[in-house]
């Protein structure tokens, strides 16, 4: 099983410590899979949208006291000085557990980032307006109202419009933080089917909002507990036979 | 029972009429003045120079001058205070520098605006060697305007919620682009209404203008910045206390001119943010 996965992004060691030590990661060491849908779960306060944050260095933002270790993307430091955060950013885009639109209208939010890289050329953003709402399921909905403003759109579409800004810049990682948290069981439906449409293309990291919802979209599966990672493995091995028993605990609902 | 209900009327009653106290002076005062003023508004009372010792003729160089110096302080002012806002809101972080700055703003608001008026004397018109000037009064206005417009576009800047910040960076928005097209836009409304406001307390302001620009009487217009011109406030405490003999209708129809410039600029403000308010997505 694990030696045709490729692995796209390898953690080593990390410890990431907040100033007011909310959230923290102790000694993570994994690897994230290309073409795979790689779940980050467990109960809330166990670093995961910390681990996310890491991934593109927003959390460079953030009140963070100190950051070791490494995250290699394809063998490249991205916490090296001198990485150039920006360019990393367009590769490793993120979708945030509430849909925020920019103040702009759906097309104005979707050409953002391709604007802020310096596209002007119309037809070219034109396609990708197109291609970025048809790979988020949302172009039959909005298509013909692309200039209206973003914030009228229902909560579900405005996740999968954000969905569709990250993919605009045509990353190679996608970061979900909670991504269906705010929305009603269709919508989340939309959204799982989605990632899994958009696996073949792109390496998926989500934290998923449940378990449930952990056990339906995982391939790879990563348990963490209090900002350690418990165990990690292919899905059918997390959820049906994990190794450490406070996975075990966790999954069957004794705890979280 | 009853006597609380009696006390809960007397408390209503008391209350409404705070409320009314404080509406009060301004009809009050903009009545007066309209009713003692409208009576010498002309139009050439608004396009003459002043004649015999000012008590004939009208008052554009006085409307002239207010008008260059309120421009010239919002070109001080303006770039300034919104620079050093967006440098407190987005860039600054919280230490020992940016705490002597906040200090230093809030104290700038609380000097007497007459100490303004002493210290453009001493720094602009003498040691600079501007002389009394356009240029100095403006300078002299701009510094005293500036906490003003620091406090409000900061204020504004910080209400812009911080997740389209964030949004902007993983989109891979350096910190300026994310300024320059997400947070100034949404924040531009306060910023306006907050530069409105301190340009029109600028404009109505006699003491800071008393050394550095103003003249008594210069039946002319100014031709450059280093020239002294007349302006509203001014004219209207020199007619009112230094020319005897002073037409009453000359001196409330000046207040009134004063009084219509100011409060304009003050509907101005609420207008723009009631239109941008009404656009808001937050």
């Amino acid at each position: 099983m694990q030696a045709d996965m490729q692995a796209k992004i390898r953690i080593e060691d990390l410890t990431v410590r907040y100033s007011d030590g909310t959230e923290s990661l102790r000694g993570i060491t994994m690897e994230l899979y290309a073409n795979q849908i790689n779940v980050l779960f467990g109960p809330a306060g166990g670093g995961k949208s910390t681990l996310l944050r890491t991934l593109n260095r927003l959390n460079d933002q953030a009140d963070v006291v100190t950051q070791t270790g490494r995250v290699l993307l394809d063998g490249e430091d991205i916490m090296a000085s001198g990485y150039d955060v920006i360019r990393l950013r367009r590769r490793v885009g993120i979708v945030f557990a509430r849909p925020v639109p920019l103040p702009m209208t759906i097309y104005q939010n979707i050409t953002y980032g391709l604007e802020l890289a310096g596209v002007r050329d119309r037809q070219q953003l034109d396609t990708v307006v197109k291609r970025s709402l048809k790979q988020a399921a949302l172009w039959d909905e909005v298509g013909n109202r692309l200039h209206e403003p973003a914030h009228a759109l229902s909560g579900g579409q405005q996740q999968r419009l954000c969905l569709a800004r990250s993919l605009a810049l045509q990353p190679e990682v996608i970061l979900l933080d909670e991504p269906t948290s705010g929305l009603d069981p269709i919508s989340t439906g939309k959204v799982e089917q989605t990632l899994q449409d958009l696996k073949a293309t792109y390496t998926i990291v989500i934290v998923p909002h449940s378990i449930q919802q952990a056990a339906r979209v995982a391939d790879w599966a990563a348990f963490f507990l209090q900002g350690e990672l418990v165990e990690c493995g292919p899905r059918d091995q997390i959820f049906t036979n994990p190794s450490d028993k406070r996975t075990d605990e966790y999954i069957t609902g004794r705890f979280g | 029972m009853f006597n609380r209900q009696i006390a809960q009327r007397i408390a209503f009653i008391l209350i409404s009429l705070t409320a009314l106290l404080v509406i009060l002076p301004i009809f009050a005062i903009l009545g007066y003045i309209v009713a003692k003023g409208i009576g010498a508004i002309s139009w050439e009372f608004l396009t003459s120079m002043p004649r015999n010792g000012m008590k004939e003729g009208g008052l554009l160089p006085a409307i002239v001058g207010t008008l260059l110096l309120t421009l010239g302080t919002g070109m001080i002012a303006v770039p300034i205070g919104v620079g050093a806002a967006i440098y407190l809101a987005e860039y600054a972080g919280d230490n020992a520098l940016t705490r002597a700055i906040r200090i230093a703003i809030i104290n700038l608001a609380g000097i007497p605006s007459v100490v303004y008026g002493l210290f453009g004397l001493g720094l602009f018109v003498i040691f600079l060697r501007f002389g009394t000037s356009i240029l100095a009064g403006s300078l002299t206005l701009g510094i005293m305007t500036l906490p003003v417009i620091i406090s409000t576009a900061e204020e504004a800047l910080r209400a812009v919620p911080q997740e389209f910040r964030l949004v902007s960076t993983s989109l891979g928005g350096t910190r300026w682009q994310t300024i320059r097209r997400v947070v100034l836009p949404q924040a531009l409304p306060g910023i306006i209404t907050g530069i409105i406001l301190g340009l029109e307390r600028a404009a109505g302001e006699t003491a800071p203008i008393l050394f550095t620009v103003a003249a008594f009487f210069l039946p002319r217009l100014p031709s450059s910045i280093l020239d002294q011109t007349m302006a509203l406030p001014y004219h209207l405490f020199v007619i009112s206390t230094q020319v005897p003999g002073m037409p009453i209708r000359i001196q409330y129809g000046t207040a009134l001119v004063l009084l219509v410039f100011v409060l304009s600029m003050n509907v101005l403000a609420t207008l723009i943010r009631r239109h941008y308010r009404k656009q808001r997505v937050w």
